[in-house]
């Protein structure tokens, strides 16, 4: 239930490439929700999720689920930087939905609880973001906007 | 009468910081929160600025106990990018230094997990073993802590005496089979401290996504060794443990088996350390645009590293998914309902790592 062929039927408006680290399927517009309950169904264990910024100001969102050996990466991207979250439907999405909010602002609607997890109190959402742009420094504080 | 209880940020029954606040009906845990980030040191950002050779030392740094872990995982993410093949001897003595790494963390927690429960003679016995692990991975790497024996394409040091190590780790062996196994498995005073405690169902596991000897504990059989081999596994014939109880015992038993499992992989590299060159290039490699995950067996579960790279001298994304990301979030379901006296216990038989959860 994991092969190519499955995997194109559950995404079919995606492109699948299978490569040495496992198959990657890439979804612009992607019914985040579904592909959880789906690759739920299938016996997948979400590993984690893996945030990439995006020159225009959005963020792309890689899933690495796996089962039984095979590693399956789905990646998406966020649109006005929102996702919707998946933490209801996979329990361990949580901690990871947190994270990728601290360091590239996405929200994530329908987390139950979106709150700073490793984002120093100094630093605002998306830090990883303008430190990619400026140094690190000029993010430290609300009133030193990066110029 | 309902009251909350903060274990941490610092606080003697934490290794290193984070924070569990606990909420109890009488002696009864009802609920638990737990705050982490005391640790954030935004090392994938600064592996972003950081030139490729520099990154793995870097890395090293995540952890300073499973340090070598890190540096392969983000070597192998490195060399699927670039599609280099790594020599067969560089990739057993990586192996040799996975498996000495994990005992070196097992004996270290199982040194903690002695002092929690009391069972202070086991603690120095358990500690002389350690040392003596860690002066093996001394001898090998010429440190006791990040080894700084990976490099892009292979390692840096060669391991050229190995019958004096191979006797060193049988000895272990047969003293960890001696003491450690019905000490720590089959004694009153385990038994009495560890059974029955913070116990984590199979479909808990399996809900909250843990990985490692937490999930093996509960009778999941999730290895990357065996699920996705890497460096020599494949070749040396891994075997899997398991504990069906879920509680600290089952975690406890895990990894004082998985000690002998590591000693016999280890050794088994050691006799078959194939000859040949030690790194598949010299000089400053060459990383094409790309991006690829790898996949490692850490001692406290599962390792994943995603590296982007957009041709030029950094790298342009690395992210580091830790087990203790994913274990310590499941305290919540061991602890509800526990007695509050056993909360210490079952968060030090997660083997929590805030160096790792932090980054």
């Amino acid at each position: 239930m994991t092969d190519t062929a499955t995997l194109a039927a559950v995404f079919p408006s995606a492109s699948i490439d299978n490569r040495r680290d496992g198959v990657w399927i890439t979804a612009i517009d992607l019914d985040v929700e579904a592909m959880a309950r789906e690759m739920t169904r299938l016996g997948f264990r979400l590993s984690t999720m893996t945030g990439l910024a995006q020159a225009d100001g959005e963020t792309a969102v890689v899933y690495h689920f796996v089962i039984a050996g095979h590693p399956v990466h789905i990646k998406t991207f966020t649109h006005a930087a929102t996702l919707p979250s998946i933490t209801p439907l996979v329990l361990a999405a949580s901690w990871i939905e947190r994270e990728i909010h601290d360091f590239f602002g996405v929200q994530f609607a329908g987390h139950p609880n979106l709150a700073p997890l490793l984002r120093p109190a100094e630093l605002r959402e998306g830090f990883f973001r303008d430190a990619a742009e400026v140094p690190l420094q000029l993010t430290r504080s609300q009133t030193e906007q990066p110029s | 009468m309902t009251y909350t209880v903060p274990l941490g940020p610092y606080h003697p029954a934490l290794e290193e910081p984070y924070k569990v606040s606990v909420q109890c009906g009488g002696d009864t845990v009802q609920t638990v929160s737990v705050e982490v980030g005391y640790s954030f040191r935004g090392i994938e950002l600064l592996a972003q600025r950081t030139g490729w050779v520099q990154a793995v030392t870097l890395l090293e740094r995540v952890c300073g106990i499973c340090s070598h872990v890190h540096a392969t995982t983000f070597c192998r993410a490195i060399e699927t990018v670039a599609a280099i093949e790594v020599p067969a001897r560089a990739v057993y003595i990586r192996t040799i230094l996975c498996e000495l790494e994990r005992m070196h963390s097992h004996l270290l927690w199982a040194g903690l997990a002695t002092e929690y429960i009391g069972f202070q003679s086991l603690f120095m016995e358990v500690s002389n073993l350690r040392e003596g692990v860690m002066d093996l991975l001394e001898s090998i790497s010429g440190n006791r802590v990040h080894y700084g024996m990976n490099r892009i394409g292979g390692v840096n040091r060669d391991i050229t005496d190995t019958g004096p190590i191979v006797t060193q780790l049988d000895a272990m062996g047969e003293i960890v089979k001696r003491d450690v196994v019905p000490a720590l498995m089959e004694s009153r005073t385990a038994m009495t401290r560890m059974r029955g405690v913070g116990a984590l169902t199979p479909a808990q596991a399996v809900e909250w996504g843990v990985v490692g000897p937490i999930a093996r504990a509960s009778a999941i059989a999730t290895d990357v060794r065996s699920d996705l081999p890497y460096l020599a596994y494949s070749e040396l014939g891994f075997k899997m443990v398991t504990q069906p109880a879920g509680d600290v015992l089952a975690r406890v038993s895990v990894r004082v088996l998985e000690l002998l499992e590591s000693i016999r992989l280890a050794c088994e590299a050691l006799e078959r350390l194939p000859s040949g060159p030690l790194r598949a290039f010299e000089g400053m490699p060459n990383i094409p645009p790309g991006e690829a995950t790898a996949f490692t067996e850490a001692p406290r579960g599962e390792v994943i590293y995603y590296v982007a790279s957009d041709g030029g001298d950094t790298p342009a994304r690395v992210h580091v998914r830790t087990p203790s990301f994913v274990n310590i979030p499941a305290l919540e379901a061991m602890t509800m309902g526990q007695q509050f006296g056993d909360v210490a216990l079952i968060q030090a038989s997660v083997d929590p790592c805030l160096s790792c959860t932090d980054r």
